[in-house]
């Protein structure tokens, strides 16, 4: 709505008015039509008509009046109108800009979560791959109970062994001191001979 | 620049500027170009506006890596590291501020570099190359404080693990090292080609892309992408893409890869791949996301083309910069 200039309203005025058409026209028309009927010399009935006429117009001219007043309000209020609308729509074109600058932050937060999720993800099928720590654990328990077990049964194994062993030192050793006292038996036999044969052979 | 050069120019490396109005791109021929973002985001942007506003020499070899800082611009060329000015290239003036070279055993031959990155605890460059071994370098006094041995082949890629402090480097050997940047010991090593789920024995065993944000690390190369929880030290998800990935980032709820292949795969941390957007090169080497500036966020992809794509929204190549 630029500022209308005064050769817009004089093209405008003369477009609509031409050359004294119109309301202008009737207002010069009825003025010169009653100094006519104040000069006039005619008789009662034609002034009389004459003033009827003129009273028309009058009429005619003050409706045109009106309706142009009208029209002026009109227009006011539609401008007023326009404006009200107008800082409506400025107020919605902020709000908006406004919202988008909301939802471009909501949309950050939005990747910065999905990002998080799938990196959950990521560690999560990982961690899939490795087996439970519970069953874990319980194999582990169980092996240790197997390791348990056969760490006694090789104790006893061990001393088992070792008893036999020390048995059959003993065995052995008694063995051989048999067959010492055998050998010494036998050597002092024989000693005991030798010395009876020369004792008699000495004889 | 003829026809030829321009149909043989591969892209290697980009930065975005610390404002985020430019983007720097270094190519095969040792050149950067740097490229007004916000004149060819303008609508009112014409083909003038998608060529570079400063073009220049900066090493005799490629410039396989490039890095921003607040103030400086890092490129690696030829075995050695230029420091530039933002200020000062975008007043025109192609006066490096300085130019250092790693410890190199050998003087026979200079390693290149291949990777730098920033470690941001205690304000030093980590520089990885073809001499198997990462040089750090530290900025304030500007001398290199420490070297990382371990590697038995040149390193491809190198990153920074914030919160441990720790740096991940990957390498031709096929092997992902974690060093602490405090000790410079080797912490752990992971060969990732021996892990069945991720192994391509038919293509390779080299590790040629690696990001992580601290909690995860992306790897692949010759192996497939992979996802790693480097807590665990274990991969998660594999992603089904049939080319070597040169570059992943980490972006939101999502993964973007780059490699072999004329498009950018969008993938889910769950390991399905969720689009495949195409792009102008034939195969891609560098993807960045430029973070320094609201206004101005975009994807930039360059590869072998001398045509970068920039993606304004993620789901389709807006335009391409070219050099």
């Amino acid at each position: 709505m630029g500022a209308v200039t005064d050769d817009e309203v004089i093209r405008k005025r003369l477009l609509i008015d031409g050359d004294g058409a119109g309301d202008d026209r009737k207002i010069n028309v009825l003025l010169k039509s009653f100094t006519k009927w104040c000069n006039s010399p005619a008789t009662p009935e034609e002034g009389f008509t004459q003033y009827q006429r003129m009273l028309g117009t009058l009429a005619q001219c003050e409706f045109s009046m009106g309706k142009t007043l009208m029209v002026y309000d009109m227009n006011l209020r539609e401008m007023e109108n326009y404006e009200k609308i107008y800082t409506n729509i400025e107020q919605n074109i902020t709000s908006a800009h406004e919202k988008i600058a909301e939802c471009k932050k909501e949309i950050q937060r939005a990747k910065r979560i999905r990002k998080n999720r799938q990196e959950y993800d990521a560690l999560a099928k990982v961690i899939q791959q490795h087996p439970d720590r519970h069953e874990t654990l319980k194999q582990l328990e169980a092996l240790d109970k197997e390791l348990q077990q056969l760490s006694h049964i090789k104790e006893n194994v061990d001393a088992k062994l070792e008893l036999r062993k020390k048995q059959f030192h003993v065995l052995l050793s008694t063995i051989q001191e048999l067959q010492q006292t055998l050998e010494n038996d036998e050597k002092s036999d024989n000693d005991d001979n030798s010395q009876e044969s020369p004792a008699e052979n000495g004889e | 620049m003829g026809p030829v050069e321009l149909l043989h120019m591969s892209v290697f490396s980009q930065s975005f500027s610390p404002c985020g109005r430019f983007l720097a791109a270094g190519n095969n021929y040792g050149e950067i170009a740097v490229f007004s973002l916000s004149a060819a985001l303008s609508p009112d942007a014409t083909a003038a506006n998608q060529k570079p506003v400063l073009t220049f020499t900066a090493h005799e070899g490629p410039v396989f890596s490039l890095l921003s800082t607040d103030v400086h611009l890092f490129s690696a060329g030829n075995g050695e590291i230029s420091a530039w000015s933002w200020t000062e290239l975008s007043k025109k003036n192609v006066k490096p501020l300085w130019t250092k070279r790693p410890n190199y055993k050998s003087s026979l031959e200079i390693p290149e570099i291949n990777a730098m990155v920033i470690n941001p605890r205690d304000n030093s460059l980590v520089v990885g190359g073809g001499d198997n071994n990462i040089h750090i370098l530290d900025l304030e006094h500007g001398v290199f404080k420490a070297v990382l041995q371990g590697h038995s082949d040149y390193i491809h890629c190198v990153s920074v693990r914030d919160r441990e402090a720790e740096i991940l480097s990957g390498g031709e050997d096929g092997a992902v090292r974690m060093w602490d940047s405090r000790s410079s010991q080797c912490v752990h090593c992971i060969e990732v080609h021996k892990y069945e789920s991720c192994a391509r024995p038919h293509i390779g065993k080299w590790i040629s892309c690696l990001t992580t944000d601290s909690d995860w690390m992306l790897c692949g190369g010759g192996p497939s992408l992979s996802l790693w929880h480097l807590r665990s030290l274990s991969p998660t998800s594999v992603f089904p893409l049939s080319g070597c990935q040169r570059q992943a980032a980490f972006y939101q709820d999502m993964i973007l890869a780059v490699g072999e292949g004329a498009f950018v795969s969008h993938c889910l941390l769950g390991g399905e791949v969720k689009a495949q957007i195409p792009c102008t090169p034939q195969s891609l080497n560098t993807l960045q996301l430029n973070t320094n500036s609201t206004e101005h966020r975009v994807l930039t992809v360059g590869g072998s083309s001398d045509h970068i794509d920039v993606f304004t929204n993620l789901s389709y190549k807006a335009f391409s910069l070219s050099f």
